[in-house]
């Protein structure tokens, strides 16, 4: 008999409970169905590896191993918390671990190889991280019938989500006349439509079982799945390519399942990711990227609500703190404090009305969102967007506890030559509305020389305590975290002795 | 040459396009070539809203010690808002009826249409679909 169809049996006896305590993180592997434990992988934004494990310890009680500035951790959870894992913000996708090879020793020729990893795919223990991607798959139902519904009521408006929309008024138009459908306006730069996952899978975990008994009713007629492989390679010394492995490990899969290979609508998709002498065989559990998942509405440089959860960590907030963007652009900083710092107040910024218009487009979809799941309009996000300019912001000296920003690179927005004088005007400005001693910023660039030279200038005011290296769009960038000193803000005219004379 | 003045803002809650009264005084301007000193900014309100906010006692408390109350009845009084107190009363963060009535300034007001002016320079700033205007024009950056 074959694993898949045992896997399948065994899943109907799987009990799955709500409210879950993370257990404890053990080596073992399989213990009672109830108490199922996997190994999650995770690949977050690279440089912010420990940032998402803090955010795993303190959401899920698991410690996790971080493949450091690869962009990947993992961690150990019982399979009800599958759940939870869903909702981790730092996590761009998510898969189980079949097996890990720590120090995989590869034969000299590439033949061999290859036929190693052929009769790998027969020895692999599938069974229980197939049980953990059905049941994750049974999440996903739920959410396709809800595109369905949703992809039916937004079609007409299809037409007007152009991002080039600079009228106001259409929007606002459509927002009050639609203020009660429940979709979720979707005006991506690809068509790929995403919901929030946090928000469906709750309701899911209740109605699991229903779920898993309607679709054993459709296992039982013989229902073949559709799968494909997909490997990534690092590493110098390999004689082989990812796709000469992924072949071969996929004829083999395929041998083994009896499953049909599928490249673009695949039900299993199956990682084998190799770096240097450590292999990973892992099934995917997340088939789009969760980073996209407040925005709605895109502008040229949107940046990815996992990173900019990431940089809001690092912020470290404390209730009731202002959190200023001024330079928000679509408002995925704002955006993504709001949702999770929400005792915290936001305040999204930006000198381009396009921008502002997006951030308002944002926020009221999330609101749109909320209100929908709470049913009835509760407590709103604090978080407003403005239009003002970064070097004049109509904010009081020492009212901002902390600025979190991506400052224009130079290369999408802006120019280089710009940004040597934009950065230390920002700067100046930012030190200036920042409450010195406790304020502190948190703030992207890949101009990375220009704004050393201009933070070089402000030691007086900024105390950098921190740079992470990330990757953003294919740019290597910075994450500075500053500190505020404790050096109150000297306008320029008293430090010349002038006190404040008309010019 | 910059130089501070008050400007009073609503920052929106969780209407998408209005504005409403939140830490007013946390906002100021710059506008090149005015004298020193804080001054109010009148507050013109062609549209308001009043739009019920559930009220969190947690969130509103904290904020009241932020409100700048030489200034606040002004404008309370320019959007026409009745029972403004005139100060944060003894004891405020059990004080329920204080609380409600700031919660209901602060958060419940919204300002959808409006005009804010600088009274020392004059300057204009705009409010359209709860979002306010505040940049200043180029004679006003100018040194």
């Amino acid at each position: 008999m074959c694993d898949i169809e045992e896997a399948t049996n065994q899943l109907l006896d799987v009990n799955l409970h709500e409210n879950q305590k993370s257990v404890q993180v053990t080596e073992s592997d399989l213990r009672s169905e109830s108490e199922l434990l996997v190994t999650i992988g995770a690949t977050v934004p690279t440089g912010f590896e420990q940032t998402a494990a803090d955010e795993v310890r303190e959401k899920l009680g698991s410690s996790c191993k971080i493949s450091r500035d690869r962009g990947k951790i993992y961690f150990v959870i019982s399979v009800e918390s599958l759940a939870q894992v869903h909702c981790l913000r730092s996590v761009d996708n998510l898969f189980v671990v079949v097996q890990e090879f720590q120090d995989y020793q590869f034969k000299q020729t590439k033949e061999e190889v290859l036929k190693d990893f052929e009769d790998l795919a027969g020895k692999l223990p599938w069974s229980n991280p197939l049980k953990v991607w059905k049941i994750n798959a049974s999440f996903k139902k739920k959410k396709a019938k809800r595109k369905k519904i949703n992809q039916n009521s937004s079609k007409e408006k299809i037409n007007n989500g152009q991002e080039v929309k600079i009228d106001q008024r259409n929007v606002k138009k459509e927002f009050t006349s639609h203020a009660l459908d429940s979709h979720i306006l979707d005006y991506y730069e690809n068509p790929a439509i995403k919901e929030d996952v946090s928000t469906l899978v709750g309701d899911d975990l209740a109605s699991c079982k229903d779920e898993t008994d309607e679709s054993s009713k459709e296992e039982t007629e013989p229902q073949v799945l559709k799968f494909r492989v997909t490997c990534n390679r690092a590493g110098e010394k390999h004689c082989f390519t990812s796709n000469e492995a992924a072949r071969d490990f996929g004829g083999a899969v395929q041998d083994y399942f009896k499953w049909k290979a599928d490249m673009t609508n695949f039900d299993v998709e199956i990682l084998l990711n190799i770096h240097d002498n450590e292999v990973i065989v892992g099934i995917a559990l997340t088939e789009e990227s969760l980073h996209r998942r407040n925005i709605t509405h895109f502008g040229p440089t949107t940046l990815r609500s996992t990173l900019a959860y990431g940089m809001l960590r690092l912020c470290d907030p404390l209730p009731y703190d202002i959190i200023v963007d001024p330079m928000c652009g679509t408002g995925a900083i704002p955006i993504e404090g709001a949702t999770e710092w929400s005792d915290c107040f936001h305040i999204a910024g930006d000198n381009n009305p396009l921008a502002v218009n997006r951030a308002a487009n944002n926020i009221a979809s999330l609101l749109t969102k909320s209100q929908i799941k709470e049913g009835k309009p509760s407590w709103g996000l604090p978080i407003d967007a403005v239009q003002w300019d970064i070097c004049n912001l109509p904010l009081r000296t020492g009212s901002v506890d902390i600025i979190v920003t991506d400052l224009p690179f130079g290369k999408r927005m802006g120019s280089k030559k710009r940004n040597w004088n934009l950065y230390p005007a920002c700067l100046r400005e930012m030190s200036r509305v920042c409450t010195p001693t406790t304020g502190r910023a948190v703030l992207l660039t890949q101009d990375t020389k220009c704004f050393t030279k201009a933070l070089s200038g402000m030691r007086h005011v900024w105390r950098k305590v921190d740079t992470v290296w990330v990757n953003v769009g294919g740019l290597r960038a910075a994450v500075y975290v500053l500190i505020r000193t404790p050096q109150a803000f000297v306008h320029p005219s008293e430090q010349d002795g002038e006190r404040g004379t008309l010019w | 040459m910059c130089v501070h003045i008050h400007v009073y803002l609503c920052l929106q809650t969780h209407r998408k396009w209005s504005e409403r009264t939140y830490v007013k005084n946390l906002l100021s301007s710059h506008v090149w070539g005015v004298g020193p000193g804080g001054f109010p900014v009148c507050f013109q309100a062609t549209e308001v809203c009043i739009c019920p906010v559930e009220f969190n006692p947690h969130f509103v408390a904290p904020v009241i010690p932020k409100v700048e109350w030489a200034v606040f009845p002004e404008v309370a009084d320019n959007l026409r808002l009745i029972q403004v107190p005139k100060g944060p009363v003894e004891g405020y963060e059990e004080n329920e009826e204080f609380l409600r009535t700031m919660h209901h300034l602060l958060l419940q007001v919204e300002v959808m249409e409006g005009t804010l002016q600088c009274p020392e320079s004059g300057c204009m700033f705009s409010i359209s679909y709860g979002i306010s205007n505040m940049l200043l024009s180029e004679e006003e950056t100018e040194n």
